[in-house]
Formats: C-alpha cells, sequence, structure tokens
C-alpha cells in the first residue's frame, strides 16, 4: 500500500509536465502489484508509439551452477517459442507490425517491442503471457540450442570477444562476472541436453519480483493500469535468488595473454577491481567520472596517444560499473606491438597522476556536463527513454534512483575523483590482459 | 530537383500558409522540418559526391575526405579545440560516404544550439588542411583497413563481395573505404582537390530538423552559399553487366561458420510503380532483423542452421549494426540481395555440405516463389504488418530528416517516401505484387559469394553435384513445408 502511495506521490509531483530542479523531463506513474510486479508508466517519446520494455533482473550474473553458463542468454531464445495461447509469437507481432527484440548481458536480460499505441492491450496481453506461461518442447529446445552456437561461431571472428573472455576469466576466481553472457563453449555446446534445466530457470528467475516493466509512449495511464492489473496479477512470485559467491579480495597483480585466431592490432587492457554501481554512494559516482576525466576522449592521455603521436587506434576508460563490484577498464589498440610496453607506462604514469594531483576543476564540471546532456539526449523516441531508464531498474528495481544518481554525480569534487583513484586504482586490485594475433602455426 | 523546388516555392507564394504546419518544406538546396516541442536540432548536410566518384588509382577518396573534414581542424579551431568544446555539450558530429551519397550529419540539445552549429558548419566550410591532422587520419585508415577490416567481419565481406563482382567495371565496384594501396597512396593535396571539386555551393543540400528558431533555415543556407559554385560532372549511372548463369566466388577462409551472399541486379528503384510491390515480397521473404519472414522460417527457424537469414531490394550496409534500414545510401542502381548469416556445424555433417543445402534452400525459395506467387492470405498478413511496422522507420528527427534528404536524391513527390508508404501500400493489389515478383525475380542468373575453409573442396561438390542447383534430396524437403 506504502508504494501506492507513494506512486501518487510522484504523479502529484509530477503535475503532467516536466517539474522543476529533475533531469528525468517526463511523467510517469509506478503501478505496483501484490505479486511484487512493477510496471512505470512513461509519457513520453514520438505520437502514437509506445516502447515495451521488460527488465528481467536476471543475466550472466546469475549463472552460479558450473557447467550451466549462458543459460540467461539462452532463455533470452526461448521466451519467443510460444505459449498454449500464443504458440507462435511472432506471428502476433508480426501483425500488428511490432519491431522486437531482446539482449541479454551479465546483469539484465530484456525483452522490448515498439508498436503502435494501438496495439497496448495486445502487447500486455502477449508479454505477460510469455512471462507467466512460456511453453516448449524438448525438440524445439534442442533446435534453438544451434541458433545459438550459430550466434557463438559469429563471435568468434571478433577479436574483442576472445579479449573479454580472457579478462574476465583472469580477473575473477568465484563469482560469476568470470563469465562472460554467451557462455564458456564447453557449456554452449552441451546446451542441446538442458532442456529440463532450463525449465527450472524460467521458474527461478522469470518471476513478477524479478522484473520491471519501463512502458513509455503515447497512451492513456488509466487504461494501461487497469490492463496491467488484469493481465499481470495472476502471476505467481517464486523468485529464487542465485547463490552467488563473493568474489574474495584480490591480493596481487595479475596478466595475461589472449591470442586471436586472425589479424588484430595488438590491444591492452588495464583492469581494476571497482565497485558496485550506486545512486548514493558518492565513491561509485567518483569512480564513473574517473574513467571519463582520466582515460575518456577529452583526457590528456587520449589527446597525446590517438591524436597528437597516433601511437595507438583507439583509447577507451570504461569505467561503467555494474550490479555486483566489476572491473574498471582502460583498453587501447595500441598501432605497433613493440610499443606495448611503452603505452603500459604511460597508463600507469595517468593512474599514478590522479592518485595524487586533483583533476581540473573546469574539466571535472565538462565532464558532469557531458554526462548530463549525454542523457537528456537519449531521451529522444519512447524506446530510448526506457532504455535510458533501464540500468536503474536492473539496479534498483526501480527508476526512482535516477534523480538521485545526478545529484550525488553532481556533487563530485576533484577531491573525490582523486579518493576513488586511490581507492581502486591499486596494483593488487590490477589486471593486465593484451590480445595479440596467434603465431602462425599454431591452433 | 531544382524545377520541383521551384513548383513549390510557386505555390506557396500564391497561397500562403499552404503547407501544414511543421511540415517540410523545401527551397532551392535546403530542406527544413520544424518541430518546435523537441529539445533538439538534428543537422543533415548532403554533398553530391561519393565513392563512385574516386578518381582511378584513389578509391577510398571520398571517403577520406569526408573522415578527413568531420574529424580534423577547422581555420577557427583546433581538433583539440574542438573536441573541447563539444565535450560538455555530449555532442558530435560525423560523416557516412556511400556510392553516390556524402552525408554530414550532426544533432544538438537546444541549450546550446548556436555554440555547436558553429563548430559543425565550419568542418565543412572552414577545413584547415592540417599536416598533423592528415597524418592521424590516414594512419587510422591505413591501420583499419590491414589490421581489421579484413579479419573481424565475415558477413560484411560477403556482402561487399557480392557488391563488387556484380559492378566490376563500374564506379560502384569497390568498397566505400577504398583498397589498402589506394588509401596508401592518397595525400593532403587529393583531398584538398577532390573537396574543391564536390564541395561546391550548388553540390550540396542543407537540412535542419526539429525545435530551432524562426529563420534558421535561411541562416544555414546562406551559410553554405559561401562556397564556391563548382562544375562537377555527375558520375555517369552505373550499368552492370548481364550475368549468365551462377557464378561463385569462393574464399579461403579458416573458420567454422561460413556466410553467403547472393544477389543481382534490378532496375526498380524507390519512386518506381514497381517498388512498393517489391518491398511488400522482400518484407515476406526476408524483412531485415525479423523472424516470422520466409528465409527465416527456412534455414533458422525450421532447421536451426544459422542466426537468420534475409533479403534487400535496396542496399543495406552494415545490417548487422541495426534494425532499421540505413538512410543516407540512396543508389541509382540496385540489387536484390540475399544474406544468409554465417552456417555452423550444429548437426552432424560437413560444413560444405550444410552451407551448400542453405544456398540452395534460399535459391529454391526465390524460384518457388517466382513459380507460385504470394498467395492472398500472405499479402495481406505482410501488408499489415508492414503498415505498422513502417511507422518506426521515421522515430528520430535525424530519421525524418535523412528521409526527407534521399526524396531529393530520388527526386520523390511530397509528401516523400515516409509519408507515402502507408497509402502506398493500401493501394497495393496482389496481382500488382505477383506481376513484379515475375517480371523481376528469377534464380537463375546471378552471383553467389560464400566464405569456406576448402574453397577448392568446395569447388569439386558444387562442379560434381546436380546440375540444377535447386534440386535438394528427398531428406532436405520437409512434409508441411508451406509455399508463399
Amino acid at each position: 500500500m506504502r508504494v501506492f502511495l507513494g506512486a501518487l506521490f510522484l504523479l502529484a509531483l509530477s503535475g503532467g509536465s516536466a517539474a522543476e530542479g529533475k533531469i528525468f523531463p517526463f511523467e510517469y506513474r509506478l503501478v505496483q502489484l501484490e505479486n511484487g510486479f512493477k510496471a512505470y508508466l512513461i509519457r513520453a517519446g514520438a505520437s502514437r508509439q509506445i516502447a515495451y520494455v521488460t527488465v528481467a533482473r536476471v543475466g550472466a550474473r546469475d549463472e552460479w551452477e558450473p557447467g550451466r553458463s549462458g543459460y540467461a542468454h539462452f532463455f533470452e531464445h526461448m521466451m519467443f517459442r510460444g505459449t498454449e495461447k500464443y504458440p507462435n509469437y511472432d506471428a502476433v507481432t508480426s501483425r500488428i507490425g511490432a519491431a522486437r527484440n531482446a539482449s541479454t548481458s551479465i546483469d539484465v536480460t530484456q525483452y522490448y517491442l515498439v508498436a503502435s499505441s494501438d496495439s497496448l492491450e495486445q502487447i500486455i496481453d502477449l508479454e505477460s503471457d510469455r512471462f507467466m506461461n512460456l511453453k516448449y518442447m524438448e525438440p524445439q529446445f534442442r533446435t534453438e540450442a544451434g541458433a545459438i552456437l550459430g550466434e557463438f561461431s559469429q563471435g568468434r571472428a571478433n577479436p574483442y570477444l576472445y579479449l573479454m573472455e580472457k579478462i574476465q576469466d583472469t580477473a575473477f576466481d568465484r563469482h560469476t562476472y568470470k563469465h562472460l553472457t554467451i557462455g564458456f563453449e564447453q557449456d554452449v555446446r552441451r546446451m542441446p541436453e538442458g532442456y529440463q534445466y532450463s525449465l527450472s530457470f524460467y521458474q527461478r528467475y522469470y518471476r513478477p519480483e524479478n522484473c520491471v516493466l519501463l512502458l513509455a509512449g503515447e497512451f492513456d495511464f488509466n487504461e494501461a493500469e487497469r490492463l496491467i492489473r488484469k493481465y499481470y496479477t495472476p502471476w505467481k512470485p517464486g523468485y529464487v535468488p542465485p547463490q552467488i559467491q563473493a568474489e574474495p579480495p584480490q591480493t596481487a597483480p595479475r596478466e595475461a595473454t589472449a591470442e586471436f585466431p586472425g589479424r588484430t592490432l595488438p590491444i591492452l587492457t588495464v583492469n581494476y577491481k571497482g565497485p558496485a554501481w550506486s545512486a548514493a554512494e558518492k565513491t561509485a559516482a567518483a569512480a564513473e567520472v574517473l574513467g571519463a576525466v582520466a582515460f575518456g576522449p577529452n583526457s590528456d592521455i587520449y589527446k597525446r596517444l590517438v591524436v597528437k603521436e597516433q601511437r595507438v587506434q583507439t583509447l577507451d576508460g570504461d569505467f561503467g560499473l555494474s550490479r555486483d563490484p566489476n572491473l574498471l577498464t582502460i583498453l587501447t589498440m595500441v598501432n605497433r606491438p613493440d610499443d606495448l610496453p611503452a603505452i603500459k607506462e604511460e597508463i600507469q604514469r595517468t593512474v599514478e597522476k590522479f592518485r595524487t594531483d586533483l583533476c581540473d576543476q573546469k574539466f571535472l564540471q565538462d565532464t558532469k556536463s557531458a554526462m548530463k546532456y549525454g542523457f537528456l539526449m537519449s531521451l529522444e523516441t519512447a524506446q530510448g527513454v526506457a532504455f535510458a531508464l533501464r540500468s536503474f531498474a536492473v539496479f534498483t528495481g526501480g527508476i526512482e534512483a535516477v534523480e538521485e544518481y545526478y545529484r550525488t554525480l553532481d556533487s563530485i569534487t576533484p577531491e573525490d575523483v582523486r579518493s576513488a583513484a586511490q581507492q581502486y586504482l591499486v596494483e593488487n586490485g590490477r589486471t593486465t590482459v593484451i590480445l595479440v594475433p596467434a603465431k602462425e602455426g599454431t591452433k | 530537383m531544382r524545377r520541383h523546388a521551384i513548383g513549390i516555392l510557386a505555390v506557396c507564394a500564391l497561397l500562403s500558409a499552404c503547407s501544414p504546419a511543421g511540415g517540410p518544406r523545401s527551397a532551392e538546396g535546403i530542406i527544413t522540418l520544424s518541430e518546435p516541442e523537441s529539445p533538439f536540432v538534428a543537422f543533415n548536410i548532403w554533398v553530391r559526391c561519393g565513392s563512385q566518384d574516386d578518381p582511378k588509382g584513389k578509391e577510398g577518396l571520398a571517403a577520406f575526405t569526408a573522415n578527413y573534414l568531420s574529424d580534423s581542424s577547422t581555420r577557427n579551431n583546433s581538433y583539440e579545440q574542438i573536441l573541447e568544446k563539444l565535450y560538455p555539450m555530449a555532442a558530435g558530429y560525423g560523416a557516412n560516404v556511400d556510392k553516390e551519397m556524402t552525408t554530414f550529419t550532426g544533432r544538438i540539445h537546444k541549450d546550446h544550439l548556436d555554440a555547436y552549429y558553429a563548430l559543425f558548419k565550419d568542418a565543412i566550410l572552414a577545413p584547415a588542411f592540417r599536416e598533423e591532422d592528415f597524418n592521424r587520419i590516414k594512419s587510422q585508415t591505413v591501420n583499419f583497413l590491414k589490421q581489421i577490416r579484413r579479419f573481424s567481419n565475415d558477413e560484411e565481406l560477403t556482402k561487399e563481395l557480392l557488391f563488387r563482382e556484380i559492378y566490376r567495371g563500374t564506379p560502384y565496384e569497390h568498397p566505400e573505404e577504398g583498397y589498402v594501396a589506394s588509401v596508401e597512396s592518397i595525400t593532403l593535396q587529393d583531398v584538398q582537390d577532390f573537396y574543391a571539386k564536390h564541395y561546391t555551393r550548388n553540390n550540396i543540400v542543407a537540412g535542419v530538423c526539429g525545435g530551432y528558431p524562426e529563420g534558421y533555415g535561411r541562416k544555414v543556407r546562406a551559410d553554405f552559399d559561401s562556397l564556391p559554385v563548382g562544375t562537377a560532372e555527375r558520375a555517369a549511372r552505373p550499368e552492370p553487366a548481364p550475368i549468365d548463369g551462377i557464378h561463385f566466388l569462393l574464399v579461403e577462409k579458416n573458420i567454422k561458420a561460413s556466410p553467403v551472399s547472393f544477389g543481382f541486379p534490378i532496375p526498380v528503384l524507390r519512386p518506381d510503380r514497381d517498388f512498393f510491390p517489391l518491398m511488400l515480397f522482400n518484407s515476406w521473404m526476408g524483412e531485415h532483423r525479423n523472424s516470422f519472414s520466409r528465409l527465416y522460417q527456412v534455414i533458422r527457424e525450421t532447421r536451426g542452421m544459422n542466426y537468420g537469414d534475409y533479403s534487400y531490394v535496396e542496399a543495406y550496409p552494415r545490417g548487422y549494426a541495426t534494425q532499421v534500414p540505413p538512410v543516407n545510401v540512396s543508389r541509382r542502381s540496385q540489387i536484390f540481395e540475399v544474406w544468409i548469416r554465417p552456417i555452423a556445424m550444429t548437426q552432424p555433417g560437413t560444413l560444405h555440405d550444410r552451407t551448400l543445402f542453405a544456398l540452395r534452400a534460399g535459391l529454391r525459395e526465390v524460384s518457388r516463389i517466382v513459380e507460385t506467387g504470394m498467395t492472398a492470405e500472405s499479402f495481406e498478413e505482410t501488408r499489415g504488418f508492414l503498415k505498422n511496422y513502417t511507422a518506426n522507420f521515421g522515430a528520430t528527427g535525424s530519421r525524418r530528416l535523412a528521409y526527407r534528404m534521399d526524396d531529393s536524391f530520388y527526386g520523390y513527390p511530397d509528401p516523400g517516401f515516409l509519408a507515402s508508404i502507408k497509402p502506398g501500400l493500401d493501394a497495393l493489389t496482389l496481382d500488382q505484387v505477383n506481376a513484379a515478383i515475375r517480371k523481376y525475380l528469377q534464380a537463375g542468373n546471378m552471383w553467389v559469394v560464400i566464405i569456406t575453409q576448402d574453397a577448392e573442396g568446395m569447388k569439386r561438390k558444387l562442379l560434381e553435384g546436380d546440375a540444377d542447383p535447386h534440386q535438394l534430396s528427398g531428406a532436405a524437403a520437409r512434409p508441411g513445408d508451406r509455399g508463399g
């Protein structure tokens, strides 16, 4: 009940137009059901369109049983196999001309449709039904395993996949972030035998308490609320949290080399153990800002190595955070293999600099502005709006945290950035992984 | 295009406020889409040149020049200053080069409109042509060609090679980014010469869309009028050679999954009467990244052979990266194209056999639909789908503007392609669609590109196999297979 009152309060605050002092400019309403399901109705985007985004808070992170990596992603495929009521999911979506797709990552599996507002009830019926009543037989399951292997094989032509695999496997011992979303190859090849396991996966993770709906577009809130209550209320709770092992603290620097069976420029990555995402914790926000300030496209090292000296093809400081503590990654594609040690040195020097010196105040302000306008610029279409809010739903189970997050971001000082560097960019938390072409004649 | 634009101006002078509020306005060289509620402004500067204008031996020059301009110093700002100014706006601009069109696009929040536009326009109007920028762009481009392009995306490779074979001997033959040797030979002088020749006042159409202030379109056009008048000739329309029989290009690579592309030229362009019939047929046959379509059902859905199978009647570069059609890749010559994503070893057999089976399945679907035509049921189903699906093609201001630039390329009559789709589909009949299928589709003359291990082995299988590549063994055809 309290949450329902909260929803009314939010509605009053928003008042039908962009509220003052808030970063998220659109009106929204929270509908929360007894079974724990939450739906956010958001008025935004192009005329007569809706984006229907279901965030299932399950991903590679939840694949804690040995031999079962890749199932969150596999399950994403199975969710299109049909139910008794709608045995052919795509026949329905194609009839209404909906664009639809899904994707899986380490923390989330998301399903989305973009369609005409006229199709609202049909979509609510269709989506609620498959989340509650998915049905598929073993032969269909086996066929889909083929397509998954196809996707896996297609990814093998991509050097970045080899690299990421090596990074995660080297940096993590226990936590499920040790494997990628696609899973370990041996687990993917074994998947055709996993029919029973896939059913138990569905029973444990595809439950109302573990899913959030982001419905953005032009539609009637009261009608949408009525329909959501009607179709999702029968969904039984029963979420079973995964038994993910906490990653023990890293006690020494680690190194590894990944070999790519093809040609590629060498790619150097320096990865540090970082914090989990948080809307309120300054150190988490400061860690994200640190990445942009120290290694982003306007950083000193970028200007020097990419622009002036052209010693690297690309340089990225991706300090984006995950639901659990993951890696802060500096990645660079180096133009000459013999330059690798020197580039590593450059990165180390930059790390040291940010641990000791305060970053430039103006540059910090520009960075915060870039993050804020980056968010605002993404709010053009109904789908864009829903996607922009997705990570909040993944990390917190709701979207309200968007305001607190940008307030926290706004409060970051040069001292906070330096503290984050001192806390996270430490030698014993570091994993260095390089990708090189495999030597001729090997593999 | 000129005559058309003058027509609109004349009519508007006679009947004031004839365009609906927010409707597109098009005068010579400027296209505006006013959307006063929008907090964004999108820009699109179309330069009438592309890879078809690359001088011989300098393939890739058009793309190089555009990339150079969009990523270098200007006379008013050094490259570093540009990056510094763009940074807090969370904005940027970029260029896209296709065979015929070069477009510079950007988008900004209203809060920063003037500061942003000053940088954006300078990229095209006031390049500094500094040596150090040139060296950086050249180094990045050559590295990309040598180390990255060839080795990390087999799917794009089959499509690229398909175009190369079909368009041999025409200006469409080479890939837009060129070859290693040709790009290595590009000098700063080449870039300046290309710029001087093609980036001229009468060779540019400017576009603005969104919540810009009154009169902004005129201001933008006036800025681009500062360029000199040019005399560049339009390249002749490419005439691909007629294809006699089924020609194979087998590319040998040590891979575990084989992609396939096949296709042939079709003489239908967007404004033609047969375009909507073909568009509807194509949606049924292989709508991009949709799973209900015929090819997808036959190869992936029923048999789990690969990630997806699609077909196209308009060029669709970098399809793996998008769910909606690319914009500003308009061309005067198009092909019908089938894209079979890498066939993997998901069941016992050999990769050669599985790949050739998938190819034969694709060819069989093309010959069957020519033979049988679509049914009334599938026609209505596809039409219903397409009318709703295409509503998403203009989801952003940038895309709505880009479609208007493409309208300008094709001389597409008002209200423009996007707005014409629904009425165009509504007016279609099944007979028209089937007549178009019979007229333009066939499975006997085309190019096929396959990337495979042991190319010699596959060649032997092809030569020693059934004389008619459309024959499928009894095990392959499934009972209950439904036709169109």
